[in-house]
């Protein structure tokens, strides 16, 4: 397990190279592609071990830091969400670089299901694409968290850490959406652009609306396919301890798939 | 400012980020920057991404690290608690440092767990220097009780729901729920329990008698504090902390940070301090 900082010097990414480390590797990359704001310091322990777990069976993986999140540069308040997608590219090519490979599976949970998805759709190396719980629309997140902080119960919510302020900046659980970002974000929907992966899993770790109606938008993809992988838990619970969620049937559903 | 990531110690390495001005100053102490709880390195909410990069703009450097299991950190085999492997694992961080960018003297920064763990270490360490601590050990006084039970038998709301609580632990169903869902739960393995009071007490003497500088912040979000000078007053008559602590009382705050506003409120007086104390030791050595 390496960890490195990649890509222009101007707006470096942090990333951890997990090097294959089964006798035969494969000719697939993988690339890990995280949720945002308190899901994705919930989501870091299990990024993690699929990681581990992946590069155990053959496969280079890499995960990385989108710019203004985790240990890149820069801070949200200086990125828009197309940054994200060319970051995404250029953790691609960091990867075949590094592992040798010339295909790629992306995995991308939640808000990195979306950007996962979206990216595949414009390159011709991802062979393989993994979304899990995986949001459908930039409108849609955008949406959920408005839904979210107007429904506060400020008799609970004491901290009040959740608003959206007078230049229009979302602050949910500690972290900041630009309008700035949800502009570029809005433009994003996987239910009017297909991805065009061969290998494409739909995962969820339980069943919504939502998560309906991707499946029922990608179902007409030969490559398509869905596993319900029930795994209670919430994406956007956060507690004092910054406890983290370890989703295992999932996780085994996507290494197994992979 | 420069980033880099480092692996230190073998067999099992520990994994961190360095954050260091174009030109370190081997006089000044670096920072040393703890896990909170399970979070790893970068912090809650980025605090400790935001804290380094801070403190690098004023020439300080610092690391940011995952002890043993947590983060990007794995496992080490020997069994032992959090509290005896975290002085062990800073002083290995330190060591590196010392031996990498020639730095002798340290500040640590830490939140909850990583207070406790900032408080131990700087106890069995001599090249540290000041901690900085969120939500550390605190004991509770006459005021804090007062202040407490003022609040609750003067509002009929709290008492409306003291007698709702009441009857619905009598009416109501245990919650399962969460139970059900715990094993795809991980929290820390760290139990936080507060040492005796006394034996705080003398540890703060002893740091104090070798003039670690102490800056202590605490959270509303810290449920045995209530009032700004607790920490002061809870050590009355025990410990002198003469002109070396600076204390904080972030009322509106949550034990997280998450409030973008205490979020700025920290870093900035955090970043402030530790120059302050940086300027203070580089001038004595």
């Amino acid at each position: 397990m390496n960890p490195f900082f990649f890509g222009p010097s101007e707006h470096q990414l942090y990333g951890v190279y997990h090097p294959a480390v089964a006798a035969r590797p494969k000719k697939q990359g993988v690339l890990l592609c995280y949720p945002f704001g308190q899901e994705y310091m919930r989501a870091h322990r299990a990024f993690r071990q699929i990681a581990m777990l992946l590069a155990k069976k053959g496969f280079h993986v890499l995960r990385f830091d989108y710019r203004g999140t985790g240990d890149s540069s820069c801070d949200m308040e200086d990125v828009k969400a197309d940054d994200w997608l060319a970051d995404i590219d250029i953790a691609i090519e960091e990867l075949k670089d590094m592992a040798g490979v010339e295909e790629i599976a992306l995995i991308g949970l939640r808000l990195g299901g979306l950007l996962a998805a979206t990216v595949s759709t414009r390159r011709q190396d991802v062979s393989s694409l993994v979304v899990w719980d995986s949001i459908n629309s930039g409108k849609e997140y955008e949406n959920e968290l408005r839904d979210e902080i107007s429904n506060r119960n400020e008799v609970v919510d004491l901290d009040q850490d959740n608003f959206i302020d007078a230049d229009g900046v979302i602050h949910f659980n500690g972290f900041p959406l630009t309008p700035y970002f949800l502009v570029g974000l809005g433009s994003l929907d996987l239910l009017k652009n297909m991805p065009a992966a061969e290998k494409i899993l739909q995962v969820v770790s339980n069943e919504n609306n939502r998560f309906e109606q991707l499946k029922s938008a990608w179902s007409k993809l030969d490559a398509y396919e869905y596993d319900h992988a029930e795994s209670p838990g919430d994406w956007n619970y956060v507690d004092d301890y910054g406890g983290v969620l370890l989703p295992q049937p999932v996780i085994k559903s996507i290494v197994d798939w992979l | 400012m420069r980033e880099r990531a480092v692996r230190i110690g073998k067999p099992t390495a520990l994994f961190g980020v360095i954050t260091e001005p174009d030109k370190l100053d081997a006089e000044k102490p670096m920072v040393l920057i703890f896990n909170s709880g399970v979070m790893h390195h970068i912090g809650t909410c980025r605090l400790s991404v935001k804290l380094a990069r801070s403190l690098a703009d004023i020439g300080l450097g610092s690391i940011r690290f995952d002890f043993s299991s947590i983060g990007d950190s794995e496992a080490r085999r020997g069994g032992l608690s959090f509290e005896q492997s975290a002085p062990i694992e800073a002083a290995e961080v330190m060591d590196y440092l010392q031996s990498k960018r020639g730095v002798s003297q340290f500040i640590l920064f830490g939140l909850c767990s990583g207070a406790d763990a900032a408080y131990t270490t700087a106890l069995v360490d001599k090249r540290v220097v000041g901690i900085a601590q969120i939500d550390a050990y605190c004991y509770r006084t006459k005021k804090y009780y007062w202040n407490y039970y003022k609040g609750k038998i003067f509002d009929p709301l709290k008492w409306f729901n003291f007698v709702k609580r009441k009857f619905g632990e009598r009416f109501s169903p245990s919650n399962s729920d969460e139970n059900d869902t715990e094993e795809y739960f991980e929290v820390a393995s760290y139990v936080r329990e507060f040492p005796p009071q006394e034996t705080v007490a003398q540890g703060l003497q002893q740091l104090l008698d070798r003039q670690v500088a102490m800056n202590v912040i605490f959270t509303g979000g810290e449920v045995h504090y209530n009032y700004p000078n607790q920490y002061r007053e809870s050590f009355q008559g025990q410990v002198d902390f003469a002109d070396l602590l600076a204390l904080h009382y972030y009322q509106e705050s949550g034990h997280i940070i998450t409030q973008p506003h205490c979020q700025k409120n920290v870093i900035k007086e955090l970043t402030q301090w530790m120059d302050g104390v940086a300027k203070i030791k580089q001038a004595s050595t």
